[in-house]
C-alpha cells in the first residue's frame, strides 16, 4: 500500500496520513490510532526519499575516516552513530584510505547525496577545498586538526601534552636515549606531538638527537619498519622507542622481538591511543589513553545541535565551538615501570 | 518557616536529595520532590554513558561505599527526563561529570537548555577520578568552573572534596571564577573492611564513603569554608536526621544534601527530617533559619587562638548511681575512682581533658575552673 491507499482505507486524507507519521501530536488521538492501526497492519513505510524532498531533511549523515581497519576509527565511528541513532539518523561512513582526493569525492559524494551534515575525521582537507564545502552549507564538524580551517566546530585533544606527558614518564623510568617512531599522519597531530617529545627532552637537558626520530607510515607496518632500520643505523640502541600511535607500537615491538631484543628489558615501548590490543600484547602496552568514543559522540552532538540551529533558521553564525578532550596515561609493563601507579590507581 | 536562599533560588526547605540513582530519571526525580525535598539533584550525567561494575555498592550500620554511581542515559535523553522531572514544579539542579572546562561547559548549557534550575559540577568522585580528584587542584577547577559559569545564566555550584589538602583554597577559587556555591562534601576515598574468610575486600575497588563514617568531615569542612570565604554552602555527608541538618546549618550551610539515607531507608526518610525541622524551629522562636545559621562558628575558634584556662572535672555533688564506670575506665590520667555508689574526682590529677564528660550517659560531669 501506498499512503494514498492508506488514506482511502482510514477515510481521511493523504494529509492526515502524513501528519500521522510526522506530527502524531497535531491528530486527535481517535483518528491517529484508527490510521496506524492500518500503516500498522498493512506494515506501511514512508518513501524516503520522498520525505527527504518534503522536508529538506533526509535524517542521513556522512562520516568520513581516514581507514577503516584500524580500531580506533572505528571507535570514533561508534559513537558518531550512538548520538546519530538516538536522533533517529542513518550515518554513511566512507573509508578514505588517508587518500585527500578519495576524501574529496566521498565529500562530493555525500553532498549530492543531500545528507543533512557531515563529519570529518582527521581530515586531509586543503583551504580550497574547504572554502568550496562552506558554500554549500552543509553543517560541518572536525574531529581531530586540519590544517584547512579554524573556524568549523571541532573536537580535539591536546596531543602535544600528552606525549610530553609519555616522554617525561619515559624519563622518570630512568631511561636516557628516548627514540620516536613518528607517524606520517594525521598529520597536525603527529607534528604537535613530536614537539611535545622535544620540549621535555630538552627541558630535561637531554639533547634532541635526529637520528633518535624516524618517521613512519601509521599502522603496524610502519612500526615495523621504522624500528628496524633505526636499530640498523644506529651505533647504539635506544633505551626507549615512543611511538606516536599504538599500532606503530605493536610494529616495533614485533621488531624489537625479532632481534631478539627484549621489552621493556633492552629497550622499553611506549604507545599513543589505548587501543584495545593495547592491553592484550605482551608485554601489555604503556600508552596515553584517547578517548575515541567521546570524540566521535561530541562530533555528532555538535554536528546535530547545527542541524538543529540551521532547522529553526537561527540568525547570525556563532563562534566555533571548540571541545577538548581530555588525555589519559595508562602505565602497564612495556615502559618498564616497576611500580604501578597509574594503572592501578 | 523553612523557606531557604540557595544560589539565589528559594527552596521551601533547605533539605535537597543529593546525586545518586535514586534521581536517576524524570519520574524519580519527581518522586523526591513530592517527597518534599526542598530541591533535587540529577544522578550525575557525563559524556557518555559506560557500563556499571557489579557489584557497586556495599553497606554497613555506619554507611556506605559505592565504586560509581553515574546516569546511564546519554544527555541527549535528558530532554525527555527534565521534562517529567519538572513536570509537577520544584527546582531541580543538574549535576554534571567531566574531565576538560569545554566538555563540561557543553553538558551545563545542554541541561540549562532542558530546563535545569542551576548546575552542580561533580568533579570529585573519589572513585573514579583516581587518588587526585580534579576538586584537589585548585587552578584546574578554576578553568572548569570559570568556562561553565560562562556558558550559562543558571546558577553554579561546586561539589568538593575531603581529598584535598586546603579546602579553603579550593572554595576560594570557585568563588573567584564566578561560581554561585560550594556543595561539601563528596565521598571520601576507602574500603568498608575485608571478608577475613574470602580476603575480598568489601568492592573490587576503592569506592567513595558515606553516611555517618563522613559527617564529622563533612562538618569540618563546612566550617572551614564558611570561616574562610564568603560563600553560600550546601552541607553533605551523614545526615538522616534534622539534628544533623542543624548541625551543619550552624556551622555555616545554607541548605543541606542528603544521600545515603534516601539510598538505604527510602524517600520518606526526607519528609520525616523536614518534619522534625519544622519541630525544632517552632520549638526555638526560630522565625528564620537565617538566624542560625554560622550560629556555632562563633564557638569555633582557631587553635591559636584558644585559651589555656585551667579547668578541672566537676561532679557537683551529684550522685553518681549509674554505675557504669566508663569515666574512671576512660580516664587516662586516673583522676577518678569509685567511692561506694559515687565517684570521686582527684583535682590534682584531672587534666581538664574533658574524655570523662563525653562519654558520661547520665551528662552528669562538667568541666569548670
Amino acid at each position: 500500500m501506498n499512503i494514498k491507499q492508506i488514506a482511502k482505507a482510514a477515510g481521511v486524507s493523504v494529509a492526515t496520513v502524513s501528519r500521522v507519521l510526522n506530527h502524531p501530536e497535531t491528530v486527535a488521538p481517535k483518528t491517529r490510532e484508527k490510521i496506524q492501526k492500518i500503516i500498522d497492519e498493512e506494515e506501511y513505510t514512508p518513501n524516503w526519499f520522498a520525505q527527504g524532498l518534503n522536508f529538506k531533511r533526509t535524517r542521513t549523515i556522512g562520516l568520513v575516516l581516514p581507514q577503516n581497519l584500524n580500531s580506533a576509527n572505528m571507535e570514533v565511528a561508534n559513537g558518531v552513530e550512538e548520538v546519530a541513532r538516538q536522533k533517529g539518523y542513518i550515518t554513511f561512513i566512507c573509508n578514505m584510505e588517508k587518500d585527500p582526493r578519495r576524501e574529496k569525492e566521498y565529500l562530493d559524494q555525500l553532498i549530492t547525496r543531500k545528507v543533512d551534515g557531515l563529519i570529518l575525521l582527521y581530515s586531509t582537507l586543503n583551504e580550497e577545498y574547504a572554502s568550496w564545502i562552506e558554500e554549500e552549507n552543509v553543517p560541518i564538524v572536525l574531529i581531530g586538526e586540519t590544517k584547512a580551517r579554524d573556524s568549523w566546530d571541532s573536537v580535539f585533544v591536546d596531543c602535544r601534552a600528552g606525549a610530553a606527558e609519555m616522554t617525561a614518564h619515559l624519563i622518570e623510568c630512568g631511561h636516557k636515549r628516548i627514540a620516536m617512531l613518528c607517524g606520517l599522519d594525521p598529520e597536525p597531530e603527529a607534528k604537535a606531538m613530536l614537539q611535545g617529545y622535544k620540549n621535555v627532552l630538552k627541558a630535561s637537558g637531554i639533547k634532541v638527537q635526529e637520528n633518535l626520530i624516524q618517521h613512519v607510515n601509521n599502522n603496524i607496518e610502519g612500526g615495523y619498519i621504522g624500528m628496524k632500520k633505526m636499530i640498523g643505523n644506529l651505533p647504539k640502541k635506544p633505551d626507549a622507542v615512543f611511538a606516536s600511535s599504538d599500532e606503530i607500537a605493536y610494529g616495533a615491538m614485533d621488531a624489537l622481538k625479532e632481534m631478539k631484543l627484549r621489552i621493556p628489558e633492552d629497550v622499553a615501548v611506549a604507545g599513543f591511543g589505548n587501543d584495545r590490543m593495547s592491553s592484550l600484547m605482551e608485554p601489555k602496552v604503556t600508552t596515553v589513553e584517547l578517548p575515541y568514543r567521546k570524540m566521535g559522540i561530541y562530533g555528532a552532538r555538535m554536528l546535530f545541535d547545527q542541524i538543529e540551529e540551521k532547522q529553526a533558521k537561527a540568525e547570525k553564525r556563532r563562534r566555533p565551538k571548540k571541545i577538548q578532550l581530555h588525555t589519559k596515561m595508562r602505565v602497564r609493563k612495556s615502559c618498564g615501570h616497576g611500580e604501578r601507579i597509574g594503572e592501578m590507581f | 518557616m523553612l523557606k531557604t536562599n540557595f544560589l539565589g533560588m528559594e527552596l521551601p526547605n533547605p533539605v535537597m536529595i543529593a546525586a545518586g540513582p535514586w534521581n536517576r530519571d524524570g519520574q524519580r526525580i519527581k518522586e523526591s520532590l513530592e517527597a518534599g525535598a526542598g530541591a533535587v539533584v540529577t544522578e550525575s550525567i557525563i559524556s557518555d554513558t559506560m557500563l556499571d561494575v557489579r557489584p557497586r555498592i556495599a553497606s554497613d550500620s555506619l554507611g556506605a561505599e559505592n565504586i560509581r554511581m553515574y546516569s546511564d542515559i546519554q544527555i541527549e535523553g535528558w530532554e525527555r527526563e527534565m521534562e517529567i522531572a519538572k513536570s509537577a514544579g520544584g527546582i531541580v539542579i543538574a549535576s554534571i561529570s567531566g574531565q576538560t572546562p569545554s566538555e563540561l561547559a557543553y553538558m551545563a548549557s545542554k541541561m540549562e537548555r532542558f530546563g535545569a534550575d542551576a548546575i552542580e559540577l561533580s568533579v570529585s568522585n573519589p572513585a573514579a577520578e583516581s587518588l587526585e580528584v580534579v576538586a584537589s587542584h585548585a587552578d584546574t577547577l578554576y578553568d572548569m568552573t570559570k568556562e561553565v559559569v560562562s556558558s550559562v545564566k543558571i546558577p553554579v555550584t561546586v561539589k568538593l572534596s575531603q581529598n584535598t589538602t586546603n579546602i579553603s583554597k579550593v572554595a576560594k577559587a570557585v568563588k573567584a571564577a564566578g561560581g554561585s556555591g560550594v556543595t561539601a562534601i563528596n565521598t571520601v576515598r576507602g574500603i568498608l573492611g575485608v571478608d577475613l574468610e574470602t580476603a575480598e575486600p568489601s568492592l573490587s575497588t576503592y569506592g567513595g564513603i558515606s553516611g555517618e563514617y563522613i559527617r564529622p568531615l563533612g562538618l569540618a569542612s563546612v566550617a572551614t569554608i564558611a570561616q574562610t570565604v564568603d560563600i553560600p554552602i550546601c552541607g553533605v555527608g551523614g545526615i538522616s536526621c534534622a539534628q544533623h541538618a542543624l548541625e551543619y546549618i550552624m556551622l555555616g550551610s545554607s541548605a543541606v544534601q542528603v544521600g545515603t539515607e534516601v539510598m538505604l531507608n527510602g524517600k520518606e526518610s526526607i519528609r520525616k527530617i523536614v518534619q522534625e525541622l519544622e519541630i525544632w524551629v517552632q520549638d526555638h522562636n526560630v522565625n528564620n533559619l537565617s538566624e542560625i545559621r554560622g550560629k556555632a562558628l562563633e564557638n569555633l575558634k582557631a587553635y591559636d587562638e584558644m585559651k589555656f584556662e585551667p579547668a578541672i572535672i566537676h561532679a557537683n555533688g551529684v550522685p553518681c548511681s549509674e554505675n557504669c564506670d566508663k569515666c574512671i575506665r576512660a580516664c587516662m590520667y586516673q583522676a577518678i575512682s569509685r567511692k561506694g555508689r559515687s565517684i570521686r574526682i582527684e583535682r590534682e590529677k584531672c587534666t581538664g581533658c574533658g574524655l570523662c564528660a563525653s562519654v558520661c550517659p547520665a551528662k552528669k560531669l562538667k568541666l569548670d575552673l
